[in-house]
């Protein structure tokens, strides 16, 4: 009986063995199987330069919005350098210069609590708990908030090239800056927060916001425009290449006039753009029509 | 078998003798240990004491009754919150509170909200929600130096002298204890100063042990 067993069990092994290593089949093939080598990354290989030609080939001749934004990102990839950038937080461009007016006295302009001052508020509550349970007494870190650098410059009356340095070199020792501030660089975009400061201070004199410029690819460096064929009838598709020193708060101001419509733009290239503050030279953004 | 049966005489007579006096205060028939029935730490100079619920009858109600948060954002946690930080039990929490806590050593941290913390916690324990703790915070090393990291001259944190940490947040079914371990440890806190009552407020409650709502009202 365990005779039998034991004979059947050799013979289903060899009959294992025979269907895995398959001795009688190709030799070439074999060897390759049994290394456990995938036999079509050849294949890729050659495929490579191909997606790239293909990628070419769709942007030169077929002008479709949709696969436009992929290959870019593909193309780009490899160019990828990093460069150092200064500390953002989520605190809103729009808040705080609506904070720096009100602290220059605009009328009409109350302050807001941006997201940063409920850090502080939080981690304030947070220490005081602390120091109830420790009765250790403990001051939360006066640093400069970038709000209250902006403030002391402007009072100051320093010119903006001075205003420039000042806030760079505050980033530079970790003071957080909104995102959309942040310029291809990595430097702060000064003239951004100059003009939006100007433009929000007439707004809340009862100005109208800035009109939407007209835009055309002769007069802006990196825009090009293309028709889309859609079933019913022709979308102008437009794009930006991200020249150097641009913020995406510069981007909104080019194409929409203000600030404000970074989001959408922020919103039309996710796949492109990790956060509002990374973006690079070099990448193309799609502009959407607002 | 004599002591055994000894002992249960004597029970049924302490028992027999609560009974008799009515509702007698002193007969602890819930106690923590056999020989534990309640924990006393100060904190600051003020004193707390934890003992359990005498209410033998006494359900959760309430948040804390409930079994089925979803999942994800509330999922089991491991018993395991971070290479090297122990993990604790109630009995392991008492102690440290009347071992660290006392010596001013060590503090207990909710991890959770300052909203889900101002509706109770674990008598003794103090607020810092696991988020405060996050790299996004850029005020986290002021909290950093309030439990007794040290800033050096080149401006990077000892913690050579910084307090033992046990944290805990609202059951086994949140992640915010966890987090807050790793934020720590990914900070520079060193993890062996670091302990995970994975258990929570829900277990704490559970056995009828004192929170800071239950201490008030009584």
């Amino acid at each position: 009986m365990i005779r039998t067993t034991v004979a059947l069990f050799a013979f289903a092994l060899v009959l294992c063995g025979l269907i895995i290593f398959r001795p009688f089949a190709d030799g070439e093939v074999d060897t390759a199987d049994r290394l456990g080598a995938p036999v079509d990354i050849e294949v890729t290989r050659a495929f490579a330069p191909d997606i790239d030609a293909l990628v070419r080939a769709t942007e030169a001749t077929t002008p479709t919005a949709t696969p436009a934004v992929a290959p870019t990102a593909i193309v780009q990839a490899p160019r990828r350098v990093d460069v150092a950038r200064p500390d953002t937080d989520d605190t809103r461009l729009s808040d705080m210069t609506n904070n720096v007016l009100a602290e220059l006295g605009f009328a009409g302009v109350e302050p807001v609590t941006t997201n940063s001052q409920l850090q502080r508020q939080s981690t304030s509550d947070i220490l005081a708990g602390i120091e109830a349970a420790t009765g250790q007494h403990s001051v939360l870190d006066e640093r400069d908030s970038f709000e209250a650098i902006v403030i002391a410059a402007l009072r100051a009356g320093e010119t903006d090239e001075s205003i420039d340095r000042i806030v760079n070199e505050a980033a530079a020792n970790g003071v957080a800056v909104p995102e959309i501030l942040v310029t291809s660089d990595g430097r702060v975009d000064t003239s951004v927060m100059l003009t939006n400061i100007v433009t929000q201070a007439q707004m809340a004199a009862g100005a109208a916001a800035p009109a939407i410029p007209e835009v055309s690819p002769d007069d802006v460096q990196g825009m090009e425009v293309r028709i889309v064929q859609r079933a019913n009838d022709d979308v102008e598709a437009r794009f930006y290449t991200v020249q150097s020193g641009d913020s995406l708060g510069a981007i909104s101001i080019k194409f929409f006039g203000v600030i404000t419509h970074y989001e959408e733009i922020f919103e039309a290239n996710k796949g492109l753009l990790s956060s509002p503050d990374r973006i690079r030279v070099g990448q193309r953004l799609v502009i959407p029509q607002i | 078998m004599n002591i055994a049966s000894a002992k249960s005489v004597s029970r049924l007579a302490v028992s027999l003798t609560a009974v008799a006096i009515g509702s007698a205060v002193s007969a602890q028939d819930v106690r923590i240990t056999t020989f534990k029935s309640d924990a006393t730490f100060t904190l600051n100079g003020r004193t707390f004491t934890v003992s359990r619920d005498q209410n033998i009858d006494n359900t959760l109600t309430g948040e804390f009754a409930r079994t089925s948060r979803a999942c994800p954002p509330n999922c089991l946690q491991p018993m395991i919150s971070a290479d090297g930080v122990a993990t604790l039990g109630e009995l392991e929490v008492l102690e440290f509170m009347e071992g660290e806590v006392t010596n001013g050593r060590g503090l207990l941290l909710d991890t959770r909200g300052a909203d889900a913390f101002s509706n109770g916690s674990i008598l003794g324990a103090v607020n810092v929600p696991h988020v405060t703790l996050g790299p996004d915070n850029r005020y986290r090393t002021d909290i950093l130096l309030a439990l007794g990291a040290v800033q050096t001259s080149t401006g990077a944190l000892d913690f050579q002298d910084a307090m033992a940490l046990t944290m805990f947040s609202g059951g086994v079914w949140s992640s915010d204890a966890r987090t807050a371990v790793n934020n720590l440890i990914e900070a520079g806190y060193p993890p062996e100063k670091l302990f995970y009552y994975r258990g929570g407020l829900q277990a704490w409650m559970h056995v009828g042990l004192t929170t800071q709502n239950s201490a008030t009202s009584n």
